[in-house]
């Protein structure tokens, strides 16, 4: 079969009444989570993962794909309409883009960001369709050791690209290798790190740990912050942009796009480096970089489009290699071996029905999400005034549920209430948690992997140099750890952050 | 007048990795160590907490010689009511049933932000309830009792 063959069958898998009603769910979920400030994708994504559980493969992975896009749509919204960004994505949105609102071009705004979001989302759709099949016919002559590296490196490049001291996060990776080694050794059936404990011979579960760390202490962290200031409407104005915002954002969307997919693949990137990425593009290339920051429609095109674009290319790592790129990614991996499938090369030969499908309805997600949300701005809007004193015992209902529904077992709850609390110590110690995450995810199968090529060379490490594969990226991990350790490079790095926090 | 030194944040971090190094050497003392060719169960583990000892020792010693930056301020009660209620939840689910165990989730939870009104809190946890004994234990089939008998 070729790719259009490929998309098609994509297309009829996704345009089901279920999956499409799934597509549908996601995307307005995620643009309601997106809206709502002080609940994130993450902590959404790890509330419902168990529940997916109920559903059938497919549909439930379209469902959760399209609260991660979905909530880039949300957070712009917020962003323009009230300057609240409700994503870290939006962050930069709210520069321009509530400037523009305030001169009464809201309307305008929110369409190009809507449009510009479509545009990036088609073609990074596309980009999956055809990089897919691509880099998994090279990944399917992997061997253990490639996998080892790649690993290496798709963790080390994670923290280097995120924000954040880089030895806070190494260790925090660390944390998650370890407490992705607790439960029964695979090899030698051996009980480690168990505390003796009979409900840890499984492990812990990823939900447990997620629903910990992000909603828990989510919860804590938001309730200590109290005192939510008070929301004040920009007026709305004309939907359509006028013929000069078109001319001057079609660029910055080509922009945009360009490098949200580029950054999306990238381990750590993702749609929060993106959308900060192409403003600051934007700024470099713009005739007038002054003027950013008082409402130049280029300013929301960019960061709209790039963040859109990365939200969708990030699936590309993991569902090519296995490998997750961010803690969104992390989350999917665990809806797929919820339902017994490991992403990877072999996923594209074994279950086309599921890449293309999940590929197809992307699209299909984003066309929803231009249509149903422009209408439904007022209402986004207005839910912006439930206070979080009535929202957060529904969000503590639902991760409790969700926690005990995994494994019918109160311990998995009373672990997660643990988890709630460390996840709380991390961030009166400023780490982030979202590599432990990662590490947690990847853990089982880096120790496999190391442990299977070191079986079969005896012992002998040189094989990781010996291959040109595993030894490029080892290189490039080498070099980036290097770059880090040079102080004109880290001042620049920090610098780069600094102005995005600003 | 020499000022105060010690990167809080900095030294609850180094403080957390080296914990979590040493508990993870402790529970992996009767782990068999093996060799490069065939790694015992205990190998990796040991690995990664000497791996965490060090970074927590690095982080440590730098954070001492920087300016003091204190840890933000912790309020307790939030945190307090928000762990006893899900502790309490975990409980009731086993002994009094859902009905029971969800009430005191939304109810004892209220308490965590001091703004509540009793209504709305009551009305809230009414409606929660019936929503998740209709969706979860009906709809998608969670295992749980919804009355204690």
């Amino acid at each position: 079969m070729n790719t259009f063959d490929l998309l098609m069958l994509g297309f009829s898998e996704a345009m089901t009444p279920a999956n499409l009603g799934f597509c549908l769910i996601g995307a307005l979920l995620g643009t309601l989570i997106g809206v709502l400030p002080g609940i994130g994708p993450t902590a959404t994504i790890a509330v419902l993962l168990p529940i997916t559980f109920f559903l059938p493969p497919l549909a439930g992975i379209i469902m959760l794909a399209g609260i991660y896009y979905g909530a880039q749509y949300g957070g712009s919204t917020t962003a323009i309409l009230v300057n609240l960004p409700g994503e870290a994505s939006a962050v930069v949105t709210a520069l321009d883009g509530y400037q523009m609102a305030q001169q009464g071009r809201a309307g305008s705004a929110l369409a190009v960001a809507a449009l510009g979001s479509f545009f990036a989302g088609t073609v990074a759709t596309f980009g999956i369709a055809i990089a897919g099949p691509m880099l998994s016919s090279f990944a399917l002559n992997f061997g253990p050791a490639e996998y080892v590296a790649l690993m290496v490196f798709g963790l080390l490049a994670a923290t280097i690209l995120a924000s954040g001291p880089v030895l806070k996060a190494i260790g925090m990776i660390l944390i998650g290798l370890l407490l992705g080694m607790v439960g029964t050794d695979q090899a030698s059936g051996a009980e480690r790190l168990t505390f003796g404990s009979l409900q840890l011979f499984d492990g812990i579960e990823f939900t447990v740990i997620a629903i910990g760390l992000f909603g828990f202490s989510e919860i804590i962290a938001n309730l200590e912050r109290s005192g939510s200031e008070g929301v004040k409407l920009a007026p709305m104005s004309r939907m359509w942009p006028t013929r000069e915002d078109f001319r001057s954002s079609w660029p910055a969307v080509l922009r945009g796009t360009g490098i949200g997919t580029f950054l999306g693949i990238l381990p750590g990137g993702g749609a929060t480096l993106a959308s900060f990425s192409a403003y600051s593009l934007e700024k470099k290339v713009s005739k007038h970089p002054k003027k950013f920051g008082t409402g130049v429609v280029e300013g929301v095109a960019a960061p709209e489009s790039a963040n859109n674009a990365a939200a969708q290319s990030s699936f590309i790592p993991l569902l090519t290699l296995g490998i997750p790129s961010n803690n969104m990614m992390a989350m999917m991996l665990s809806a797929f071996m919820i339902h017994g499938i490991t992403p990877g090369p072999t996923v594209l030969t074994n279950q086309p029905e599921i890449f293309w499908g999940l590929v197809a309805s992307m699209w299909i997600g984003n066309a929803l999400l231009v249509f149903i949300n422009m209408p439904l701005i007022g209402l986004w809007v207005k839910l912006l005034t439930v206070p979080y004193r009535l929202l957060y015992p529904a969000i503590l209902l639902f991760c409790c549920v969700g926690v005990y529904s995994m494994n019918n077992r109160i311990f998995d709850v009373l672990l997660a209430a643990g988890f709630g609390l460390l996840g709380y110590a991390f961030r009166k110690a400023k780490c982030e948690p979202g590599p432990l995450l990662l590490g947690f995810v990847l853990g089982p199968l880096l120790e496999a992997n190391l442990r299977r090529t070191l079986l079969i060379e005896q012992g002998d490490p040189s094989i990781f140099v010996e291959r040109p594969i595993s030894l490029t990226m080892l290189t490039a991990t080498v070099i980036l750890l290097a770059l880090m350790i040079l102080p004109s490079f880290r001042k620049k790095r920090e610098e780069a952050f600094q102005e995005e926090e600003a | 007048m020499v000022a105060a030194k010690g990167d809080g944040p900095d030294l609850l971090t180094a403080g957390l990795f080296i914990g979590f190094g040493a508990l993870g050497l402790w529970l992996a003392r009767g782990l068999d160590q093996g060799t490069m060719a065939q790694m015992g169960a205990g190998y990796l583990p040991r690995a990664v907490c000497v791996g965490l000892i060090l970074l927590g020792g690095v982080v440590g010693v730098a954070a001492l010689r920087r300016d003091a930056v204190a840890i933000e301020a912790m309020r307790l009660r939030p945190l307090l009511v928000i762990v006893g209620s899900i502790v309490g939840f975990a409980y009731l689910c086993e002994h009094g049933g859902f009905i029971a165990a969800s009430l005191w989730l939304i109810i004892a939870g209220s308490l965590a932000d001091p703004g509540g009104r009793w209504r709305s809190t009551l009305m809230l946890a009414g409606g929660l309830t019936a929503f998740g004994a209709l969706v979860f234990v009906y709809g998608l089939g969670v295992q749980i009792e919804l009355w204690p008998f």
